[in-house]
């Protein structure tokens, strides 16, 4: 699912939109510590976190993963920014936490999978 | 083997996490694969993060051979009291500082374990900790020895060459140097694009050819050429170039953009089938399968296995001369008689130029009939496309992460724009489409199966052999570390890096950096 859709989906704001448009997410993890999130991260899948630091987005870096979503409509740090606008990971904030935006992003994702 | 070392400042958490971003990048030079390279950043980066958590300073050391990487981290630090608490599941020191930033979880030195196959770690109270992690590869050295094409490097005029370095920065593969005015192209990296043609103002790379007028045309020939090429001419129609064409005597002009549309309906049908990697990559560009071939070699199973557009028109007509003037070097190379056929005779574009411009001012011209309908533009729901290096090569990456498994057919093209953009085509890419547009659409043509597979090739990797390549490396990497880092290209290599390969491959001399007395 592309990431522009996904977050009008879930209703998130598309703060950085990462690197070529037509990018996808195939699949959402919700963690609130690094470690979580690193050991779950993959190709095609979404971070969602509260985790508002530069650590966040180098995690995202090493493990190849297109973007991350913070919570709860806070606003990005500027190192955060800043390294996603350098890193070419997309990001995204979600008015909602980690759970809710979980479930909605995951529902979206599978419905965007069987649809025609 | 090659080891490789970075240090880690504890306490430090802007720069935490930087030393496994460059194991990673060394590491993806030796070719580890991504299952692999995926455990070595978990064990490399949970533990340059308790160094950085919990000890004044420490080292990650990384030892790598055919079969293995060894990841050893070792600091000066508290040590640990009880190793077993340690390495159960939520136990942690942290501070509230580490804990606030996410970290602190108890969940880090399982993590390695976990992404290891083997693992050890050994601790003294008041003196530090030493962490060993083993990764084995499953599909080590795997690499077909096979050599890169050969002639598929652009034409060298050097003589024009006033040393500008343009094109060093241009080559979206490093292939490039210039030593004083002399530009040198390596080959076994160069994939044929007209990247370095299209930035060099002085006209120094062209297509390599016995001859640079027109052959004499036998009746009855086909002229193949990439839409871009009839912008070539200062007329205000195009009817004026297709009747000079006649008077050459080419009896049908069609345009490479027919079988172009034929391949990607294959690869449509291929996408559809769904029995094949997503997305599929129909191979419309030649230096994009060398390209995909050495660089992107995971990416091999998705292109569509049939012949690129030039050839599969060689054989739609078996009986029929015909002439392709060539967008590319890469595209001459493929589509050369002594790989092809000998019904194809491949041409520079300036070739035929010249002998249409000498007999432009007594055409009688032909007729609007004869013109073409312009592209079908933007790509087909569930499609992406790109154009231009840069962006490819950016595409790729993404792809070769799985990222686009959701895009059915990616359409992507090395020159910005596709064949008819290559400079060596059209001197104003973005008149070539109006200048075909309002005629009737033909019916895509047949897209024809290849009969051998794309094979991976030693493409950017420093050798064949994986114990050779760590060898160089390792020389590569001491080099790099004496050089200044600017990245200037005053030595005549696109960034520092590119010169100590050079260096150690014996390409250039040790001395060749104008800064290295000043650092």
């Amino acid at each position: 699912m592309k990431i522009e859709e996904l977050a009008r989906a879930i209703e998130a704001h598309l703060i950085v939109p990462g690197g070529p448009e037509s990018r996808s997410i195939t699949s959402v993890y919700g963690g609130e510590t690094m470690s979580d999130l690193i050991a779950n991260a993959g190709p095609g899948t979404l971070l969602v976190t509260c985790l508002n630091n530069p650590q966040l987005m180098r995690v995202a870096d090493l493990m190849d993963v297109p973007g991350v979503c913070l919570v709860d409509g806070c606003a990005p740090a500027p190192e955060l920014l800043s390294h996603a606008e350098q890193s070419g990971k997309a990001l995204l904030v979600s008015p909602v936490g980690v759970k809710e935006t979980c479930a909605r992003a995951s529902d979206s994702i599978r419905a965007g999978r069987l649809a025609p | 083997m090659i080891t490789m070392s970075y240090p880690i400042v504890g306490g430090d958490y802007d720069s935490a996490g930087i030393a496994t971003r460059k194991l990673k990048e060394q590491l993806a030079r030796l070719g580890i694969d991504g299952a692999a390279l995926r455990r070595a950043m978990i064990a490399a980066y949970e533990a340059e993060m308790n160094v950085v958590i919990h000890a004044r300073t420490g080292t990650l050391w990384a030892r790598v051979d055919e079969t293995k990487l060894d990841l050893e981290v070792a600091d000066e630090g508290p040590g640990i009291p009880d190793v077993d608490l340690a390495m159960k599941e939520g136990w942690s020191t942290a501070s509230d500082r580490a804990r606030r930033m996410g970290f602190g979880a108890g969940l880090g030195l399982p993590n390695i374990r976990r992404s290891s196959d083997r693992f050890q770690i050994e601790t003294r109270v008041g003196r530090g900790t030493r962490i060993r992690s083993t990764i084995l590869f499953q599909d080590a050295g795997a690499i077909s020895a096979e050599a890169p094409d050969a002639g598929v490097a652009p034409a060298l005029d050097a003589d024009r060459c006033r040393g500008c370095r343009r094109c060093i920065f241009a080559c979206p593969v490093g292939a490039l140097r210039v030593s004083g005015n002399r530009p040198l192209i390596l080959e076994n990296l160069c994939l044929g694009c007209a990247a370095c043609a299209e930035e060099c103002p002085d006209g120094v790379f062209g297509i390599r050819s016995q001859s640079a007028v027109l052959p004499p045309v036998p009746s009855g020939a086909i002229l193949l050429i990439p839409r871009g090429f009839i912008a070539a001419f200062p007329v205000r129609s195009p009817v004026r170039v297709l009747g000079v064409l006649r008077d050459l005597g080419f009896t049908e002009v069609r345009l490479l953009e027919e079988w172009e549309e034929a391949l990607l309906d294959e690869a449509r049908r291929e996408a559809a089938a769904g029995n094949l990697p997503l997305p599929r990559i129909p191979p419309l560009c030649q230096p994009l399968v060398s390209l995909i071939e050495g660089r992107f070699p995971s990416l091999i199973p998705h292109l569509s296995l049939f012949l690129s557009p030039a050839e599969a028109a060689s054989e739609e007509f078996p009986l029929r001369p015909m002439f392709l003037a060539a967008a590319c070097p890469g595209q001459f190379a493929a589509c050369s008689p002594s790989s092809l056929t000998e019904r194809l005779t491949v041409v520079p574009p300036g070739a035929l130029k010249a002998a249409i411009l000498a007999r432009l001012g007594e055409s009688s011209g032909g007729h609007e009939s004869e013109l073409i309908a312009g592209p079908r533009g933007n790509p087909a729901p569930g499609e992406a496309a790109a154009s231009g290096a840069r962006a490819v090569l950016r595409t790729l990456s993404w792809a070769e992460t799985g990222a686009l498994g959701h895009v059915s057919v990616l359409d992507l093209r090395l020159c910005a724009g596709g064949c008819s953009a290559s400079p060596l085509v059209a001197p104003v890419p973005a008149a070539a489409g109006p200048a075909w547009m309002g005629g009737r659409r033909r019916e895509p043509s047949g897209a024809a199966a290849r009969p051998q597979p794309f094979r991976q090739r030693p493409g950017l990797r420093l050798d064949p052999d994986m114990a050779e390549a760590i060898r160089k490396l390792s020389l590569i990497d001491g080099k790099v570390r004496s050089l200044p880092g600017r990245d200037c290209g005053s030595c005549g290599a696109p960034s520092c890096a590119a010169y100590a390969e050079d260096v150690v491959l014996g390409r250039a001399p040790d001395n060749g950096c104008p800064f290295m007395e000043k650092t």
